[in-house]
């Protein structure tokens, strides 16, 4: 009974083993493809200048969408950005959604809002109740809607889609703050190929740290906080490796909800943003897909590595795991929702290679590592564990983890290169390695929460990220000498 | 276990390795960057004044001086950030400064090369140094095996400026090695008013997402001689629907009054939202007062979309659609919200708003 009791542990711990190294090369393949992308672009990027973009007569408008609750802490930073996009024509439609905070007055005050009346272009269904609509009367094409909120950022957004007007829509987190050429850079696939595609994102990077002089990043830095660093490195690789790998493979499932470009007249015809849905950025994009796949339209999911767009991330624990398992408890909804996708090849790289992998690899991944972990603890308790094995296994886990952290730093350095201090350098450096003890576990952990939240079919609920704000600095260009 | 544990080990080691060379690569492009990048500048502060030599001499006897000839490499970056803002005489003064420098030649020697980077830079590059000299071989790359460099070959095609091009860029829009039709547009755009007899005749071709493409191209240029055939196109219930709304938003951009008549019946009768609300929207560009009673009619329209834009568009008809507007308006029905928007949206005073309920 004892020998059959140290098998399994020992079984378990060799799956979980094998379960990690197929996990790492499956990452790496898609490093690979990615640098491979970044280096080619590092010769030539291309026949076009975003100059000839912005002069094109057939560039569409695009309208700008922003839901706010309680964002009173940077809303003018992120309007001003907004607002101040290098683009031929654009609209911001901000929805208020139940703020109590300043948020609308804040607003209210800057852009001299007055009231109109509502001029809607859809129907979608929308829980909470608009109040009110206000434009700028400053000269900015703001638009404000004022509604009660249901708690859900995907009502907010669909009250703001009832009132776009261009034929493309962006939606913008209320704590993001866009570089000035972002949107015209992450238009350009709709641009030149308006027949096929049908999304495109751009890279997120954390803000936190940064100073910032009314709505633009005068200097990125990072932030003293190891956790903020420790998120930075995370987005880095999910941004600049991942996605590029994802989108060469044309399997791009994930368009950030922080900012990502639509076609307005296909989110329309599904319906909007699933209001049920707590990961309603992916569900989006997979909903869009399976529709063109359905109704046999062409379709194509672009990720653009250089645009930039810099968020607010989590500073404390507390506020990363409500984070964290709100998008592991999206992630099951959306692949239960789209079951019939995953592994059908119909639909191409999306059901063959994507969905497979969020299923293995992100849904079921936490499971696997907190087995894990149990496994080693308890073979170690037992008595059953060759340490010096274990000890080998650990460190070629954590190497491998800390190549793809810095192959996606040095992609950083050699290219896009928006970190100039060394010190931030050594940081992401030092920060890519220690993510791997401790943060990586709990991590885990969270995300282990959120599936079984997803499980136990819990409400789903939208919880609110507690802002900051973003740095200022009195003499930015003192600073960015 | 000691031939697993070895072959982890070996493992382990290698990926320590990498990670070792990435750092040291990383380290060394953070240190370099600030020398490299003082020292572009400075090589650009010093090759600035020869470029303006050559600028200031007589094109016409001003064979580039030979100093100019024998430069450093980073004399090309210059010129070629510079060309696209030059026109005339002295952007053909640093054309003939790039063949002279062998610029031209190396990019036509690298329009066959392996590496598909290679080939993209290299048509771009002839495209905006290199004038019509190259088109033949330009026109090669549009069947290219890579979608970039056929891209970068339409883009340099339409910056060469030869109407010739017309053709093969409108064939570029189907087939296996079909092109985006957005880099094709504006590639064709670039071309400029030169392309607009081919542009007319491929309207009436087979080639459906030609036919869009040119209409909505022939839109942007504001043809006033396209007008009757894109007429035709938008009346044709057989035509597809997409080439039928580009044609019905390449009317209004035109303006003329003559196609008020196909766009009310595009309005009115056809089953489309899409046309009808492109149709609505050329409506209130064009401006004729006949649009006002189908664009009211039009407020009535299933479609919420239809409504605002029929109601924009009768906001655009100057002061008979705004009364019209106005009467609506103040009544009941679904049509009173969307008037009061559209009358909203006029002049610089904002109306004072109807509590959002009663809508």
């Amino acid at each position: 009974m004892n020998e059959l009791f140290t098998d399994i542990v020992l079984g378990a711990s060799w799956t979980v083993l094998g379960y990690t190294l197929l996990l790492d090369a499956v990452m790496f393949t898609l490093v690979l493809l990615g640098a491979r992308r970044v280096a080619e672009a590092r010769h030539w990027k291309g026949a076009e200048g975003h100059g000839e973009i912005f002069a094109s007569p057939i560039t569409p408008a695009v309208s700008l969408l922003i839901p706010a609750h309680d964002e009173e802490a940077g809303i003018l930073d992120t309007l001003r950005a907004a607002l101040g996009q290098r683009y031929p024509a654009l609209e911001v439609v901000l929805v208020d959604d139940g703020s109590t905070d300043r948020t609308f007055e804040l607003v209210a005050e800057r852009y001299r809002l007055a009231p109109i009346n509502p001029r809607r272009t859809a129907d979608l269904p929308v829980d909470g109740e608009i109040l009110s609509v206000h434009r700028a009367t400053t000269g900015d094409p703001l638009v404000v809607i004022r509604k009660t909120s249901v708690g859900k950022k995907s009502d907010a957004l669909n009250a703001a889609l009832n009132h776009a007007r261009h034929p493309l829509v962006c939606m913008l987190d209320a704590d993001s703050l866009l570089e000035e050429d972002a949107l015209l850079r992450v238009a350009r696939p709709f641009v030149e190929d308006p027949a096929n595609v049908i999304a495109a994102g751009g890279v997120i990077r954390a803000a936190n740290g940064a100073l910032v002089d009314r709505g633009t990043v005068v200097e990125p830095r990072l932030s003293k906080k190891w956790l903020v660093r420790i998120q930075a490195v995370e987005y880095l690789r999910s941004f600049l490796l991942g996605r590029t790998g994802w989108a060469d493979a044309n399997a791009l499932l994930i368009i950030s909800g922080a900012f990502g470009l639509f076609r307005r007249d296909l989110v329309v015809e599904i319906g909007g943003l699933d209001h049920r849905s707590l990961g309603e950025d992916a569900d989006l994009v997979v909903s869009m897909l399976a529709h063109q796949q359905r109704v046999g339209a062409p379709h194509r999911v672009v990720f653009v590595p250089e645009p930039v767009c810099w968020t607010e991330v989590p500073e404390t624990l507390g506020v990363l795991g409500r984070q964290r398992r709100r998008w592991s408890h999206g992630l099951a909804q959306l692949l239960w929702k789209h079951r019939r996708m995953i592994g059908n090849p119909r639909h191409g790289a999306v059901g063959t290679m994507a969905l497979p992998f969020f299923l293995v690899f992100e849904l079921l991944g936490p499971v696997v590592e907190v087995l894990g972990l149990a496994s080693v603890a308890l073979a170690a308790g037992l008595g059953i564990l060759d340490l010096g094995v274990a000890a080998v296994m650990i460190g070629l886990a954590l190497a491998v983890g800390t190549l793809l952290s810095t192959t996606a730093i040095a992609v950083e350095v050699l290219t896009y290169r928006r970190y100039r201090r060394g010190r931030d350098l050594v940081a992401l450096v030092v920060a890519a390695v220690v993510e791997n003890i401790g943060y990586r576990q709990v991590h885990a952990w969270f995300r282990l929460r959120g599936l079984v939240a997803a499980l136990a079919r819990r409400t789903p609920r939208w919880t609110v990220m507690p802002r900051v704000g973003f740095t200022t600095d009195e003499q930015p260009a003192l600073a960015a000498g | 276990m000691t031939g697993p544990v070895g072959g982890v080990l070996l493992a382990g080691a290698a990926v320590t390795a990498l990670i070792i060379a990435l750092l040291l690569m990383v380290a060394t492009a953070h240190l370099l960057r600030g020398r490299r990048s003082a020292r572009d500048d400075r090589r650009k502060r010093e090759l600035m004044p020869l470029v303006h030599a050559v600028l200031d001499d007589d094109p016409v006897d001003g064979a580039p001086l030979p100093d100019v000839v024998g430069a450093p490499a980073d004399l090309d970056e210059i010129v070629l950030e510079l060309l696209p803002q030059l026109r005339g005489s002295d952007r053909q003064t640093l054309r003939d400064l790039l063949a002279e420098r062998g610029v031209v030649s190396r990019a036509v020697a690298d329009l066959t090369a392996r590496k598909s980077w290679r080939r993209g830079r290299a048509v771009a590059l002839l495209g905006s140094a290199a004038g019509t000299d190259h088109i033949a071989a330009m026109v090669e790359l549009l069947d290219d095996r890579s979608l970039e460099v056929r891209c970068a070959a339409a883009r340099a095609l339409g910056k060469a400026g030869d109407p010739a091009a017309v053709g093969p860029l409108l064939r570029a829009t189907h087939g296996e090695r079909a092109l985006p039709s957005g880099v094709l547009g504006m590639a064709l755009l670039d071309l400029g008013t030169t392309a607009l007899p081919v542009l007319r005749d491929s309207l009436t071709g087979r080639n459906q997402v030609a036919r869009g493409l040119v209409a909505e191209l022939l839109g942007v240029h504001g043809d006033p001689s396209a007008a009757p055939l894109l007429e035709a196109l938008v009346r044709d219930a057989g035509e597809d629907l997409g080439v039928r709304r580009s044609a019905a938003a390449a009317l209004g951009r035109i303006g003329s009054p003559t196609s008020t008549e196909p766009l009310v019946d595009a309005l009115s009768n056809s089953p489309d939202p899409g046309l009808q609300r492109t149709s609505a929207e050329a409506l209130g560009r064009i401006g004729h007062p006949l649009a006002t009673i189908p664009l009211l009619a039009g407020l009535a329209a299933e479609d919420i979309a239809v409504r605002a834009a029929c109601a924009d568009a009768l906001a655009a008809l100057g002061a008979d659609g705004r009364a019209s507007l106005e009467a609506v308006a103040t009544g009941p029905g679904a049509a009173a919200p969307v008037a009061r928007a559209a009358l909203d949206e006029l002049g610089p005073a904002v109306r004072r708003a109807e509590p959002v309920g009663a809508a």
